[in-house]
């Protein structure tokens, strides 16, 4: 690596420096065009990070004590109301809080506006979300990594191998929004369940003899279809990074294990897993950080654009917390964002939910970059 | 157990061995894990086959049923109605160019004194609006005709608050500082209850009007020129929306039928599968009672020929009262903006002249019974110029708005991340030292990790607005398309798009230029280049297959992008104006993503409109497919490149 120390030369600090030649000038200034490229994504990338936090810090920070905005981050979303009497001055209140401001005000109530979904706070959303990607968790990973295995300690050359990694390749190519069609093809309207009436619409109904059937009429718009379109989302991630983590564990543990007599599965599962979990798990990070940002996916397959109760509440059980539609953060960000006009009531949602996320999908992130890091210092073969 | 018997028995060495059992089966355990990982390694192939059978099963569909909608088009006369339509709409088109083109013409001379009636005036309802809470118990007093004690104080009240309105206002510099004293002294003045605008004000308007007949004065000639070109197509609009009518109601008629149609299925099938005698006479009963009378279409479409001598009669009048309206058009004008309309209008006068005459060929080829075939459906899909749904008259299902608007954002974010991307790996892994590299890399990588949601955020809230205020600074007015009029629109996405695809491209194509062998550079520098040289003379060359990949791959996220440009781009389904340029970017656009995001959720399902966005689906699955298999083959001779 060149240092541009000598660029820096003028003929008026050092009179014997030699006088730069026309190949050099012309030299240092191609590199320092390409320096400024690379620089100006950065710059960008920073500008970016510093307005949202500028703007939305301050919902859900404040500087006297308790320093966080509770009341943002743990209420459910709700249309803001705001009054205005005859002396200028503003109320902004909740659809509850708003008949007992005009009782107040009585005749000197001058106006009101509603603007939706800008009042209250995300609850509903960061709920939602966390939901939808446990459940993309679970099925990318436990998919994932067992593909992956296979392709990296069973896998022989041949048609099938060839197969599925060009199906990976091709996987990861396609949009977003065309997983969020498959999403809602499959999940939704015929994924297979467990019901005592089947649908009309039903593909098929296999009767189980107590009554039962398995109905292939799909979940519904629910966190499972959600989750489980998600998960095929990463899934090429996923499968491409456990699988090199897997790779990196050196030849000689599994031949060393199978030469003590081991079998296939007591090496993969006591030599090879232990070493190549953590990396597997780290680069998996960045996957679900993906996942909990996809918005297209999920549009028609688990978000809801306003709910008043939060999954567990109402009577439908544990299982019914799966079963149901969810407010989800990045399509909260789309309604505030293309369904409400832009007006100083508005703005503190929207930037405060944007904030919300962009720090939770960039602690997760970052946690994956820093974790990798860390790793790779300590498993040095 | 004896002994010798097992002596006589012949010798077999897998008899030693314990026969692998698993939970009672005879199968290896081993292979049974295999098989395990096998399958789950198989789920990518089954989930690839999966998406497609399942756009597949939603959206081939479309076909009949587009077909059956093209046929209902053609049998109802819709389609003898849309021959007649087409001149007219570009008539329209071209009037309302005319008529941009008189008032560019008429604002030379009226519009510095319009201008400065509309300032004063937009300064004064601005000083009103700020005053409202001083105003408001004013007029409520004067209402209940208050005695003046009463009204004074209030009186004061709002002349305060007004004075201090004007006091913080600024005008325009189109008023002179004396002229500016005075309006803010007339401002200032202004009461609820007065009868008459103050003297300047007043004279301001006076003014105006004044200007504005002079201009009408000046430019009659032009004026009634384009008067009479609205006046051509009046007797031809008539008849045409008298046979649309008709034609409407023999669709709605059509419409109707089918579905009874279908109801009638339902209830034979209901009737079928009846648990009760009772259920089932009543289902036959009602599928009995659905009356299925057919359409005459010959019947119905008879009127609409019947006009067709009507219109064989006027069409040609039509052509003649246009050229003679359009002799009327100056061969120049004052304005640049008035020129530029005018020549575009005379540019598609031949063109429109010439679709006038084919039109009453169309017409009397016109056959309602000519059939409509399959193929037809999909081409006009593919090769379709309008999008129009929920439309009282017809939908259209044609993908070419999208398709274009897709392209221009994905040729725009290309353009701009292209140099970006490709700078940034050369520099990072030829020139920065090892602690830029730790720091560069992870950055660019962390971008990846941005929601594209959030960034569709930044593009409305800021991006658009900034874009806005730059286009319209004076020194940059000479890049086309400014000043900018639409704050979401392609170029803004494509902005967007751009940096959202850099990561992407930036490691991959870093990654290529790493695994240039070591040799390589050697090499060359042993040959006495320097570190430029190598870098573009060597490097770059050898990894160039790599970097291809790269940005193709970078492509299908462009495309394949759905938040951002169903936020930014602007959302209109029509294909771009092209006579703009390269300014043609700033215009909004819809595309083959957003359409899915957007329509999806609001229709109902199994119907024409939902099966033409999985259709979509389909293209867009079909776009990236093809994508990553250019972005293959280059990456395959990247490999024999290495050897």
């Amino acid at each position: 690596m060149q240092t541009p120390a000598q660029d820096t030369a003028t003929p008026g600090t050092n009179p014997f420096a030699k006088q730069k030649s026309h190949r050099e000038t012309k030299e240092s200034l191609i590199k320092w065009t390409l320096r400024s490229a690379t620089y100006v994504i950065l710059i960008i990338t920073a500008s970016i990070f510093t307005h949202i936090f500028i703007r939305g810090a301050p919902v859900v920070f404040s500087l006297t004590p308790p320093f966080i905005n509770t009341s943002f981050l743990t209420k459910l979303p709700e249309t803001l109301h705001v009054l205005e009497d005859k002396q200028g001055k503003k109320y902004e209140t909740t659809p509850t809080g708003v008949d007992v401001i005009k009782k107040q005000l009585g005749d000197n109530l001058r106006n009101e506006k509603t603007i939706s979904y800008s009042g209250g706070g995300i609850l509903g959303p960061i709920v939602g979300t966390i939901l939808l990607v446990g459940v993309c968790v679970v099925v990318a990973l436990g998919l994932g990594i067992a593909s992956a295995i296979y392709l990296s300690e069973y896998a022989k050359q041949g048609k099938f191998i060839e197969m599925a990694r060009l199906a990976i390749l091709n996987l990861s190519g396609v949009p977003s929004v065309v997983f969020g069609l498959f999403g809602l093809g499959m999940f939704v309207l015929s994924a297979p369940k467990i019901t005592s009436h089947p649908l009309d619409r039903s593909l098929l109904a296999i009767p189980l003899g107590f009554g039962e059937y398995i109905s292939f009429e799909g979940w519904d718009t629910s966190v499972l279809a959600g989750g489980f379109t998600l998960a095929f989302v990463i899934l090429p991630v996923v499968i491409t990074a456990s699988e090199e983590c897997l790779k990196a564990v050196p030849q000689g543990f599994r031949e060393t294990s199978l030469a003590l007599g081991a079998t296939k599965w007591q090496t993969i599962w006591k030599c090879v897993l232990p070493f190549a979990m953590p990396g597997i798990l780290t680069s998996s990070i960045l996957g679900i950080a993906r996942a909990a940002g996809e918005t297209a996916p999920i549009m028609f397959t688990a978000a809801l654009a306003f709910k008043d109760k939060l999954p567990w509440q109402g009577d439908t059980g544990i299982m019914g917390i799966f079963t149901q539609s969810v407010q989800a953060l990045p399509y909260h960000i789309y309604t505030l964002s293309a369904r409400i006009p832009q007006n100083e009531y508005s703005e503190r949602a929207q930037y405060g939910s944007v904030f919300v996320f962009l720090v939770l999908v960039m602690s997760l992130a970052g946690a994956s970059v820093i974790l990798r890091r860390k790793l790779r210092a300590k498993y040095k073969w | 157990m004896e002994p010798e018997k097992k002596a006589d028995a012949p010798f077999n060495a897998k008899d030693l061995i314990k026969p692998k059992r698993f939970l009672g089966l005879h199968v290896d355990k081993q292979n049974i894990i295999k098989w395990f990982f096998g399958s789950n390694a198989g789920v990518t192939i089954v989930v690839l086959f999966l998406i497609m059978f399942f756009l597949a099963r939603e959206g081939v569909g479309f076909l009949p049923t587009y077909q059956w909608e093209l046929s209902v088009y053609r049998l109802a006369g819709l389609e003898f109605c849309d021959y007649v339509e087409k001149p007219i709409s570009e008539q329209v088109a071209m009037h309302s160019k005319l008529k941009r083109a008189l008032g560019a013409e008429l604002n030379t001379v009226s519009k510095v004194d319009r201008d400065r009636r509309d300032a004063a005036l937009l300064a004064k309802s601005r000083i009103e609006d700020k005053v409202t809470l001083q105003t408001e118990p004013l007029q409520e007093a004067l209402k209940a005709k208050a005695p003046p004690e009463k009204t004074d104080p209030l009186r004061v009240a709002l002349t305060q608050a007004t004075t201090a309105a004007v006091s913080t206002a600024t005008l325009p510099a189109i008023f002179t500082a004396e002229e500016q004293i005075q309006l803010k002294a007339e401002l200032s003045a202004l009461q609820p209850d007065q009868a008459e605008l103050p003297p300047f004000l007043k004279s301001l308007m006076a003014k105006s009007a004044q200007k504005t007949s002079e201009a009408k004065l000046k430019y009659a000639a032009l004026i009634s020129t384009v008067d009479a070109f609205d006046d051509t197509a009046e007797k031809l609009t008539k008849v045409h929306s008298e046979i649309k009518k008709i034609a409407l109601e023999t669709k709605e008629a059509a419409n109707q039928l089918h579905m009874a149609e279908d109801a009638k299925k339902q209830l034979l099938e209901a009737a079928t599968t009846a648990k009760t005698e009772a259920e089932k006479q009543a289902f036959l009963k009602d599928a009995a009672a659905t009356s299925l009378a057919a359409i005459d279409f010959k019947v119905r479409t008879q009127p609409l020929r019947d006009k067709l001598p009507e219109l064989e009669k006027l069409i040609p009048e039509y052509i003649t009262a246009i050229k003679k309206a359009a002799e009327g058009i100056p061969e120049n004008a004052e304005t640049p903006e008035a020129r530029k309309l005018i020549s575009q209008v005379r540019t598609q006068l031949p063109k429109h002249l010439s679709h006038v005459e084919q039109c009453t060929q169309l017409m009397r080829d016109w056959d309602y019974a000519k059939p409509v075939p399959i193929t037809q459906s999909l081409t006009s899909f593919l090769f379709g110029g309008d999008w129009i749904t929920n439309s009282s008259w017809q939908d259209f299902y044609g993908v070419v708005p999208l398709l274009t608007g897709s392209c221009l954002i994905a040729l725009v974010a290309m353009l701009i991340s292209m140099p970006f991307s490709v700078a940034a790996a050369i520099y990072t892994n030829q020139f920065a030292s090892l602690r830029e590299q730790d720091f560069i890399k992870p950055t660019i990588e962390f971008i990846q990790a941005i929601p594209s949601v959030v960034l569709g955020f930044i593009g409305i809230s800021v991006l658009g607005d900034l874009i806005k205020s730059i286009s319209l600074l004076p020194f940059l007015s000479w890049v086309p398309g400014f000043p900018v009029q639409e704050r979401l629109n392609m170029f803004n996405a494509g902005l967007l798009l751009a940096f959202m695809a850099i990561p992407t491209m930036f490691s991959l194509a870093e990654d290529a230029i790493n695994n240039v062998p070591r040799a390589f550079s050697e090499a060359s520098e042993a040959l006495g280049a320097t570190k430029l040289q190598t870098v573009f003379k060597v490097i770059v060359p050898a990894s160039v297959s790599g970097i291809l990949a790269a940005m193709l791959l970078g492509l299908g996220r462009i495309i394949g992008e759905t938040m951002v440009v169903l936020l930014v781009a602007g959302n209109r389904i029509a294909i771009p104006d092209f006579s703009d340029g390269i300014g043609t970017v700033f215009q909004p656009a819809h595309t083959l993503t957003g359409i899915i995001a957007q329509e999806l959720g609001e229709v109902s399902r199994g119907s024409s409109h939902w099966q033409a966005l999985f259709m979509v689906g389909i293209l867009l699955f079909c776009i990236s497919l093809i994508i990553n298999f250019f972005a293959r083959q280059v990456v395959k001779r990247f490999k024999f490149h290495k050897s």
